[in-house]
């Protein structure tokens, strides 16, 4: 039998409601490449948190080069060994490569900082990385690439065995991946485990040696890069049976509400033109980081577009802010409640009436408090939103009911679009079914729905048609009846191509 | 029935957002009164009573417009330096013979201009409250100084009688005339912060600006609007200072802005922003006068006031901390 560095068996972690992880069993070996693979949600974050003493299992048994561990802390895991490059670099931008790499762990000599000697050592394991940076640069002036490369070096400084590499290569070029890559196997060589995250699976080829694949916090499989095809890896990551009902509704489809053309904003949103019709709601579907948010913040005015149009009903929008929007009728839910759909400390009432103040007030811009109470009573009526009483803050309500706030302040309106994004993120299943049961109800009323999410069962579920996105691009649109999970994985990960040359270092 | 209303209505009182903090703190108001008077029997007395009323107002009117700035979780460093300004040029242009009430037209004006700028400054520039006000602060104070040439003014004389009755010396129904002009400065930005559409966006950009943004709200005219608002308060007790001494002081107002930040934590306003009452403003711009007053009274120096109020200031705020996180743990178990 091989050696295992990292072995985990019959792994199991629970949130309240959700499993994360269930009974995985999965190990890493010594001078391997391991790719880890999954979709959003299928539990390789929890595994990589547990791994790296973020999070403590719950039950099954964890070894790391052949111990039973018990309560790792993150100091703990750095010290035996593990390492992560975040997707987001930690570093601080102000201070030097060396400074970055020491940080936390200065050398001191006479109670004053050695930077001689922490200079000559950072050189000397960029030097073993083979990669030509000075370690008295401001980490700041390097291309992401590079400050990529001393955050490796960061974690080889503390004696790391494993590393662990979440999307290192999202926002690199062509030609700095391949810098990446002939990192990575040079380190491969010297022995060290690499755990390696991706969505790009056309990347792999160059430098895998293994998959795992997981799905909904299950271990789905391992096994060897050669053995098998990006096909398989794909059914294997949605090969989910769809057993769950969803409640949906047919409705003629009726004239065209929102028309957009070549939408440019920032870099997430780039060249997006779709139709959007009475009487269905469009799935936009895409793996995180695909852009979906960041469109449908554009078209509500919440960033700003470069370029692009925006038709409702005919008519030109020129959307600057939120207040343009909402006065043409485009309304959104946001992805993140607490942060940007609420405001917690205020309560129910105040918070559902905040986009509505214009139709309770006075010509003074004095609050009808009776209409007020009528409007909130209404709402939560229609929504079922359990609360003590409408005074009450936000904050005191469980998940499902603040995401009916925030999709219930809008309702009072008469909207010609409703933008959900993520609206069953974290919510029980009942709040769930009434959340598209509202999405249905405003698609027989004519209102034009955009849903987002990353679930693809929902998506496939409730959607009439299904927009697909990849770094900002719309990459495909499925009818509901040829859509299949396969099909919006192939659209989902049609990435740029990137010439990587496989050249062996 | 009746008896059922009735405690729905103390009940509705006591939900009320900020109210809690109000309740804790009157009690300590009244527990001190009760010390001081037991200390010196006079306190109670009629005179020392409405003097005390005319000494807090000012520190009521800049509390409330400190207040406003507060709720949406900014802060005004200016306004000290505002109600110097407002002191110095309507008294200035009243010694060079223009007609009282033209030259608190023009001061009030001015000081809202510069309201205007630091509103601007953080709305729209987005510049850390803290340094734009800090640096109007710095402007406002300077203009005071350059007004009568680095000096301060003469008496403003026999013609600003009228002037000086209206905002301090006049009484009105046996009150004096200061203490109607914060009561109804009081009612009326009582009622906008918590009855209109801007009063509830104020609180709104406060809990959570992102929100406020995605839900329609105008942020940049809403905190425009607020730190106007605190530099009308600051300018009106610019006026008051000018008609209290007859004459422009260049350092008038000096401190105030964190008087005016005392009085509203201790009345229950969160300097995070989102929380807090104007009663409860009112409340601790009273808990600051009385300290004053009843240590000025008990014999106690200026030195000994300052220490005693600046520990009371903090132990309000702690005693909220600690009232509010163990609430947040009972509701969580």
């Amino acid at each position: 039998m091989e050696e295992y560095i990292v072995e985990f068996k019959h792994l199991c972690k629970e949130f309240p409601g959700v499993k994360a992880l269930d009974d995985v069993s999965f190990n890493l070996k010594r001078g391997e490449v391991l790719a880890l693979l999954g979709e959003n949600g299928a539990g390789k974050s929890t595994l990589v948190k547990i791994l790296s003493g973020i999070y403590t299992k719950d039950s099954g048994e964890f070894r790391l080069f052949g111990q039973e561990i018990h309560n790792l802390t993150p100091k703990r895991a750095q010290e035996l060994g593990i390492a992560i490059i975040h997707q987001e670099l930690n570093m601080c931008n102000h201070l030097t490569v060396a400074e970055n790499i020491f940080l936390g762990r200065e050398k001191v000599r006479f109670g004053m900082l050695s930077n001689k000697e922490m200079n000559a050592e950072a050189a000397k394991i960029l030097g073993k990385l083979n990669i030509d940076i000075s370690p008295e640069t401001i980490v700041g002036e390097l291309p992401v690439s590079k400050q990529q490369m001393v955050e490796i070096a960061k974690a080889l400084s503390t004696n790391a065995k494993i590393l662990i590499m979440d999307e290192p290569t999202s926002a690199l070029t062509s030609r700095e991946i391949e810098e990446l890559f002939s990192i990575i196997k040079s380190l491969k060589k010297q022995g060290y485990g690499i755990i390696y995250i991706s969505h790009r699976l056309e990347e792999l080829e160059h430098i895998a040696d293994r998959v795992t694949i997981l799905r909904d916090g299950k271990f789905v499989t391992s096994m060897n890069f050669k053995d098998t095809t990006l096909q398989e890896i794909i059914s294997h990551m949605v090969g989910r049976e769809l057993k769950e009902k969803y409640p949906r509704i047919s409705c003629p489809r009726g004239k065209k509400i929102l028309e957009v053309r070549n939408l440019n904003a920032g870099k997430m949103v780039r060249n997006v033109s779709f139709d959007l019709y009475e009487g269905e709601i469009i799935g936009f579907a895409g793996l995180v980081g695909a852009g979906r948010t960041e469109l449908t913040r554009a078209l509500f005015g919440a960033d700003p577009i470069d370029s692009g149009e925006i038709i409702l009903d005919g008519k030109k929008l020129n959307i600057k802010s939120p207040i343009d929007a909402i006065k043409a009728g485009i309304v959104s839910a946001p992805e993140d409640r607490k942060r940007e759909g609420l405001c917690i400390k205020l309560s129910i009432r105040e918070n559902i009436s905040l986009p509505n103040l214009d139709s309770l007030c006075n010509k003074l811009g004095v609050v009808n408090k009776k209409k007020e109470k009528e409007l909130t009573q209404s709402i939560a009526e229609r929504l079922r939103i359990k609360m003590p009483n409408a005074s009450v803050n936000a904050e005191s309500l469980s998940g499902g009911n603040q995401q009916k706030i925030v999709v219930g302040k809008w309702l009072a309106r008469n909207s010609r679009v409703v933008i959900f994004d993520e609206p069953t993120r974290g919510i029980d299943v009942a709040a769930k079914v009434e959340i598209y049961n509202l999405m249905n109800d405003l698609k027989r009323q004519g209102i034009g729905v955009m849903f987002v999410s990353s679930e693809m069962p929902e998506i496939l579920g409730i959607s009439d048609r299904i927009l697909v996105m990849c770094e900002g691009r719309i990459t495909g649109e499925l009818d509901i009846n040829e859509a299949t999970q396969d099909k919006i994985m192939e659209y989902a990960t049609r990435f740029e191509k990137k010439e990587i040359n496989s050249r062996t270092a | 029935m009746q008896v059922k209303e009735k405690t729905n209505f103390f009940k509705n009182i006591i939900a009320m957002r900020g109210m809690g903090q109000v309740i804790s703190v009157s009690s300590a108001l009244v527990m001190m009164c009760i010390v001081f008077s037991i200390l010196n029997p006079n306190f109670f007395s009629g005179k020392n009573i409405s003097n005390l009323l005319r000494q807090v107002v000012p520190i009521l009117i800049i509390g409330i417009g400190q207040s406003y700035v507060l709720i949406t979780g900014n802060i005004d460093l200016s306004i000290g330096s505002i109600v110097g300004m407002s002191c110095m040029i309507s008294a200035t242009l009243m010694t060079r013979g223009v007609n009282p009430w033209v030259s608190a037209l023009i001061a009030m004006l001015c000081c809202l201009g510069m309201g205007l700028i630091s509103g601007l400054l953080v709305s729209k520039a987005k510049l850390p409250p803290f340094i734009a006000t800090l640096g109007t602060m710095i402007v406002a104070r300077g203009i005071a100084q350059i007004s009568n040439n680095n000096y301060n003014t003469d008496a403003i004389g026999e013609g600003a009688r009228g002037f000086r009755n209206f905002f301090y010396y006049g009484q009105t129904l046996g009150l004096f005339n200061t203490v109607w002009i914060g009561l109804v400065v009081f009612i009326f930005f009582d009622f906008i912060l918590s009855r209109t559409r801007t009063g509830r966006h104020i609180y709104a950009i406060g809990s959570n600006i992102e929100a406020s943004k995605l839900s329609g709200v105008n942020v940049v005219f809403t905190t425009t609007i607020v730190y106007i608002i605190s530099s009308f308060c600051a300018a009106l007790v610019g006026l008051i200072t000018t008609a209290t001494g007859g004459l422009g002081t260049m350092d008038a107002g000096n401190g105030y802005e964190l008087n005016a930040v005392a009085a509203s934590v201790i009345g229950g306003v969160s300097t995070l922003g989102g929380q807090g009452i104007l009663l409860g403003t009112v409340v601790g711009s009273f808990i600051w006068g009385v300290l004053n007053n009843g240590l000025q009274f008990a014999g106690a120096p200026v030195a000994i006031r300052n220490i005693v109020i600046g520990i009371v200031v903090v132990v309000a705020v702690l005693i909220d901390i600690i009232a509010r996180t163990g609430k947040v743990k009972k509701a969580k178990e």
